[in-house]
This record gives structure tokens, C-alpha cells and sequence, in this order.
């Protein structure tokens, strides 16, 4: 039973068409990434998920049933604007938004402190939320998403703002929160982020899906015609006739190769002009997948226009 | 309902734990109580105390004046009598006037024509002191009337029983009819509620837009709905309004009960109220408070910004004032079927209903039916206001229609 569904739903705001026949299904327990760049209808959607807009058309689907607010205690939902009272203590704010959740006072505030440790603030939770810098904002909202034990956790751009060392805290934590058994749905636009966490994803642009599926499925499904490598050197081999298409990054090159190519006429090839330090042969990165999905089909463009909201 | 609770808990504690609240708290009592004395002592300092000549040649004229003037109901001045004037008077008076010696001289000149007024010229030091000209004016007006009284051949007793000041009696015609104390109590209520519809009424419509300026609500609605945000917002906000006053209206009990200040003012400073009517007070005023503090919520779900906000408060302001007038007529006929209509209507209730039931009791269905319109009145507009915020802030402007405000229901 998948824990979300959608069903070709749609929302158009105004005149703005913010999705449009947008169908996935989230497995419980897997990681699960909403894909697309600014203004593709990510936040949208997840609005529809958790009840606060409503579809034009189309169904959706939590827990198995159609959505009810009742089961909103069991998702847990961080916004993509940071949305905390800025005078209210952190701790009263978290024991707050607990309650609201159905915790009870004690319970959402001994949490509250486990958090805080667990993600290094234990320091800041006295103090009032302006006093905070942004990071430490963000990691208070992503407590306050987590404090009722959710069995679905919904992030919109959850390590959008952070620094590295952060967003690595964030991103340990849920995949802890994924071993665990809950299931996670983020939205990013930074597709590198998430090959390595995500069992699935969901790709938009422009209001429409462009590719869904299970990450190795997906991934599977492309061809290993793609090269990374890094030289010294003279780079004429680069227009080696194995070569489809090509970017140098002065010393870092990407390259697509021809269908049924192997890529070992281009390193000979490269070995005698240059010195290669790294050569990779390798499957596309969901951000190649993506480019080549979306150049693919310029129906698409001027569909959705910025909705990002 | 317990959501509820939690936003309006937050909302009262955030806001009574700010400097601001403690400071207007204190500091709006103070000023009052500040205000009673100094009006107090004022008012028994109201009496005239310059110092003035007085120049005439008819000499019973003007000592009849110095003691009117030194001794008369409204004046407690210092007058020296210079009578007849010599030809250097005018030129002392004037160096006097100078050196601050006198506060101003009255010349009075006799008319040459036989039982035609004299006349008279004032000169002050400075032309700002009106209370010493006034109480010239009305000694004078004193004097020359007796005078004249006597000179028709009055006995001056029956002068002094024409004078007496006449006064009635209004204590006497019972309860029901003592429309005055009714009025001032009326009025109190409208200042009280003008006060707090307009400071916390539009309270409660900033910190709905605070909310959606802070995007708090995103967090906030995925859990809660906005009726129950609006419900306790203006829950919470408005009690810290009714906190405040509270607070005000003990130290007013106060302030006014202490013998000093009843002692001061000499009585003056009065409203009776029996325990009924305190009831209705406070069951109208918090029940108006409702109903204008939903009107404010309303109207921040209606808009993004401050600026936008104040064009719209006269939504507040028209209706309170409009019941106000209404006040006047329902005062002289509170059983009318004008009156029985309008003080049903929600908006006027707390107000009118109030004046009607210290005036003349009005029959308990009518109470009962005012009561239950307000609340009806507070639960419609809050069901519209969180219809109105929620398309609002999640639509981008676009105008909610009905089916779609249909589908809002059916999903909640």
C-alpha cells in the first residue's frame, strides 16, 4: 500500500497552470525526492499533500485513504519559508507546535531538548527565534517537523540556506528516519543532492512529470555513455569522433559518447595528447537525465510560468 | 477545540510578557488617576483669585462689585476700589498693571443719560485670562440687576430670594427613569469598547497578518484549520484586551472610590450600577468586543499590509459610531419598535441592548434573541473570515467563487 498517492491531479492558480496531471505513488520507508527546477510546481503539489490548498482535479491519497485532516498528525511538515513566531523563546515555540500535534506539554519539551542536542543547538534554545542565524532557524523548523513522531515526513528545500556541514546533519538524520521505517518525501532543485539519498524521485518541469520511478530503475534505463574525466593538457582529443557532445571545465571534462560506444578508443586516444589523472565511464547524472528529458520536449516550456509559492 | 486554546494560550501569554503591555498597563491608570486629581484640584482652584482695581465715581456701584467679586459664588478675588478717580488714576493703574501689582483695572464709566447702563472697560494684563473677565461679567450683571431691584423699591430679601440659584431635583423620579445615569453608563461602554475595538480589534487583524507575513501559518495549517487560527487569535488577543481593561477599570473603581478624591470632587464623580447591570455590562461588552474583534479579523484576512489595513478600519468604526447616534433616539423611547429592531441588530446590540435594558427592562426574549444574533453574527464572520484568509493567502489574489468555497468545506 503506498503511504502517498496522487492521481492525476491538478491546480492552476488564477491564470498560472501550477500542476497539472501529476501522478506518483510513495512506497512506506523510502526516500523519496520531488525533483524540478524553481517554479515547476513542486511546493504546489506538496500544499495538496498535507491539505492546505485542495486539487482542481485529481485525488489524492495519504495512508492509504483519501485525505482526511485527522491523519495530518501523522505527517510531519517542513515549509519552505521558515515559518516560526520570530519573538517566541525556541523552546516554547517547539513545545508549541508539539502540542499542536497532539503532544503533550512535557513530552514535546523533553523532546524538544533530545533534538536539540542531537543536532547541536542545545545552546540557542533559550533564546528568542530573530536572535537566531538562518541555519539555526532551519534546524529548529526541521525539529518542529519532527517532534510528534511522524510516520510521513513531508520537507519542502530542506537544506536550502544551510552550510555543508549542516545540511549533512539534516541529511543523516533522515536517513536515519528512513532506516527507521518512516518514509520521507523532500523537494529540491539541486538534483546532485539526491542521487545519493533517494530511493526514488519524482521529476517535474513545467507543471508536468517528466520522469518517475525508482532510482536504479530509472537510472538503468540510460546507457554508461557518459565520461568524466580530468587531464593536463592539450584537449584537442576531446573532438575525438567517439564523442558526441562535450564540456570542458578547464581540466574537467564531460562528455556523452556516441550510442554504442565504449569510451576506450576516446582514452587511448586522450592518453597520447594529455595526462589523465581520472577517467570514468559511467550512467548519466540525473542533472544530464534531466537537461536531455526537458530539451527533449519543448512542448512543455511556457506552461507554468514562475509559480514557486 | 483544543487547538483553539493552544493558539489563543499563545497568543495571550506571548503578549502579556511584552514591555509594551506592562508598560501601557501601568502607565494608562496612572495618567488617569493623575488626570481625576489634577481635574480635582483644578476645579476647586476654578474661582478667579486676580487682583483688580476697580475705578468708578458712583462708589456704591463699585463696593457692591468689590464684594461680589471678593466673596461671590464664582470669584474669590482680591479688588481695591478707587473712587472718585483723579486725573493721574489711569497713569498709576497703567505702571501698576506693569509692575505685575495688579492682574487688571475696571473703569466704570456713569452714562449721562438717567437709568441708562454705565459703562465699562476692562483692562487686563493679559487678554488671555478669561475666567477674571467672565466673573466680571457675571458680578457686574449680579450687582447692577439687584440694583436695579432695589431701585423699583424691592426689599433686598425678596432681591435675595429672586437671586437664589434654582436647582432641581432629579434623584427622585425612580430608577427606570433616570435616563442620565443610564446615558453616562451607555457612554462609558461606547468609550470602552471604542477604545478596545480600536486598539485590540486591530490587534487581532495585525497578527493575522503578522502570520502571513511570517508564513507561520504554512506550519499552522498543516495542522489546524484557519477557523480554529481565527477563533483563537481573537480569543487570545481580544482577552488580553479585556485583561487590560480589566485592570483599568478596577483602578477607576479605585481611584474613585478612595475618600480622597470623592472628597475632592465633592460627589461628583459618580455612576451607580446594580449588580444586573454590571452583568449585562460585561456579558455585552464582551460579547460586542466578539463581534467587532471578528469584523478585524475579517478584514486582516483580507489584506497583506498594514497600510492596506487602515484604509479599511472604518468598517470598525462606521457601525459603533452609527449605534452611538442611534443611542440618542433609542434614549427617549427605548420601548419603540425602532428600538426593539435596531438594538437586535448585532452590530448595535451590545450597545443598544445595554442602554434599553438600564433604562426600561426590555422583555427577556429580546435579550435572550440579541445574545444569540451576536453569537451567530461572531461565528459567521469568523467561518468567512478563515475562508476569505485561507483562498487569500494560498491563491495569489485570485477571488474565491462559490463552488469553490463549497469544495473548502467539504474538505475540512
Amino acid at each position: 500500500m503506498p503511504i502517498v498517492e496522487l492521481q492525476n491531479v491538478r491546480k492552476a492558480y488564477d491564470t498560472k497552470i501550477a500542476v497539472d496531471d501529476l501522478s506518483f505513488t510513495i512506497e512506506p520507508g523510502s526516500m523519496f525526492g520531488l525533483l524540478g527546477p524553481n517554479g515547476s510546481g513542486k511546493t504546489s503539489s506538496i500544499r495538496m499533500m498535507i491539505g492546505i490548498t485542495v486539487p482542481d482535479a485529481g485525488s489524492v491519497s495519504l495512508f492509504g485513504e483519501p485525505f482526511t485532516r485527522k491523519n495530518l498528525h501523522r505527517v510531519g511538515y517542513l515549509p519552505e519559508e521558515r515559518g516560526l513566531y520570530k519573538k517566541m523563546k525556541v523552546l516554547d515555540q517547539l513545545i508549541f507546535l508539539g502540542q499542536l500535534h497532539g503532544l503533550d506539554a512535557a513530552t514535546a519539551s523533553k523532546r524538544a531538548q533530545q533534538w536539540s542536542e542531537r543536532v547541536d543547538i542545545t545552546a540557542a534554545i533559550h533564546k528568542k527565534t530573530e536572535e537566531l542565524s538562518k541555519g539555526m532557524q532551519q534546524k529548529i523548523q526541521f525539529i518542529a517537523a519532527l517532534l510528534h513522531e511522524p510516520e510521513l515526513i513531508i520537507m519542502d528545500e530542506p537544506f536550502s540556506g544551510l552550510d555543508p556541514v549542516n545540511a549533512s546533519v539534516l541529511m543523516d538524520t533522515l536517513v536515519d528516519l528512513r532506516n527507521q521505517g518512516r518514509t520521507i518525501l523532500f523537494s529540491t532543485h539541486r538534483m546532485d543532492q539526491v542521487e545519493k539519498l533517494c530511493d526514488s524521485i519524482c521529476l517535474i518541469h513545467n507543471s508536468h512529470l517528466v520522469l518517475s520511478g525508482a532510482m536504479r530503475e530509472i537510472k538503468s534505463r540510460y546507457p554508461n555513455n557518459r565520461v568524466h574525466m580530468t587531464f593536463e593538457g592539450d584537449a584537442s582529443f576531446l573532438n575525438h569522433p567517439s564523442v558526441e557532445e562535450a564540456k570542458n571545465y578547464s581540466g574537467r571534462a564531460e562528455i556523452k559518447l556516441r550510442d554504442g560506444d565504449d569510451g576506450q578508443a576516446l582514452l587511448a586516444e586522450a592518453i597520447t595528447r594529455a595526462r589523465i589523472t581520472r577517467f570514468e565511464v559511467m550512467e548519466p547524472t540525473l542533472e544530464e537525465i534531466f537537461i536531455e528529458k526537458v530539451t527533449a520536449e519543448p512542448k512543455a516550456v511556457n506552461a507554468g510560468g514562475m509559480v514557486d509559492v | 477545540m483544543y487547538n483553539v486554546w493552544l493558539i489563543a494560550k499563545r497568543e495571550y501569554l506571548e503578549r502579556v510578557r511584552t514591555k509594551s503591555f506592562l508598560i501601557s498597563t501601568i502607565l494608562i491608570p496612572l495618567l488617569m488617576g493623575g488626570g481625576i486629581i489634577a481635574s480635582v484640584v483644578f476645579n476647586s482652584n476654578a474661582k478667579s483669585t486676580s487682583h483688580i482695581s476697580i475705578v468708578s465715581r458712583d462708589q456704591q456701584l463699585a463696593t457692591d462689585l468689590q464684594s461680589e467679586l471678593q466673596s461671590g459664588k464664582d470669584s474669590e478675588m482680591t479688588v481695591s476700589v478707587i473712587s472718585p478717580p483723579g486725573p493721574t488714576t489711569r497713569a498709576t493703574l497703567d505702571e501698576m498693571l506693569a509692575d505685575k501689582q495688579i492682574d487688571g483695572y475696571l473703569w466704570i464709566t456713569p452714562s449721562n443719560e438717567t437709568n441708562a447702563r454705565p459703562s465699562f472697560a476692562y483692562t487686563p494684563r493679559s487678554a488671555a485670562d478669561i475666567a477674571t473677565k467672565d466673573a466680571i461679567t457675571s458680578a457686574l450683571r449680579t450687582v447692577l440687576m439687584r440694583e436695579r431691584l432695589a431701585h423699583q423699591g424691592m426689599v433686598s430679601s425678596d432681591v435675595a430670594a429672586l437671586m437664589q440659584p434654582v436647582e432641581v431635583d432629579t434623584t427622585q423620579a425612580g430608577k427606570n427613569a433616570d435616563s442620565t445615569s443610564s446615558y453616562v453608563a451607555t457612554a462609558i461602554l461606547f468609550f470602552l469598547m471604542y477604545m478596545v475595538i480600536m486598539l485590540y480589534g486591530m490587534n487581532v487583524a495585525r497578527s493575522i497578518i503578522e502570520e502571513k507575513t511570517s508564513r507561520v501559518f504554512e506550519v499552522l495549517l498543516a495542522t489546524i484549520r484557519p477557523e480554529e487560527m481565527m477563533a483563537g487569535k481573537m480569543l487570545g488577543v481580544g482577552s488580553v484586551g479585556l485583561t487590560q481593561v480589566g485592570i483599568w477599570l478596577a483602578a477607576a473603581i479605585l481611584l474613585t472610590s478612595t475618600s480622597l478624591v470623592s472628597s475632592l470632587a465633592g460627589g461628583n464623580v459618580h455612576v451607580s450600577l446594580t449588580a444586573v447591570e454590571i452583568i449585562f455590562f460585561v456579558v455585552y461588552f464582551v460579547l460586542g468586543f466578539l463581534v467587532y474583534a471578528s469584523i478585524a479579523a475579517a478584514l486582516g484576512a483580507m489584506t497583506n499590509s498594514e497600510q492596506e489595513l487602515q484604509q479599511l478600519n472604518m468598517f470598525l468604526v462606521m457601525p459603533l459610531a452609527a449605534c452611538f447616534f442611534a443611542a440618542g433616539l433609542v434614549v427617549t423611547n427605548p420601548s419603540s419598535t425602532f428600538s426593539v429592531i435596531i438594538s437586535l441588530i448585532p452590530f448595535c446590540s451590545p450597545l443598544l441592548m445595554y442602554l434599553r435594558i438600564s433604562l426600561a427592562m426590555p422583555p427577556a426574549w429580546q435579550i435572550a434573541l440579541s445574545i444569540v444574533l451576536m453569537l451567530a453574527t461572531i461565528y459567521v464572520i469568523l467561518w468567512i473570515a478563515s475562508r476569505i484568509y485561507r483562498v487569500g493567502i494560498l491563491m495569489y489574489g485570485k477571488k474565491p467563487t462559490l463552488p469553490e468555497i463549497l469544495r473548502w468545506l467539504k474538505y475540512s
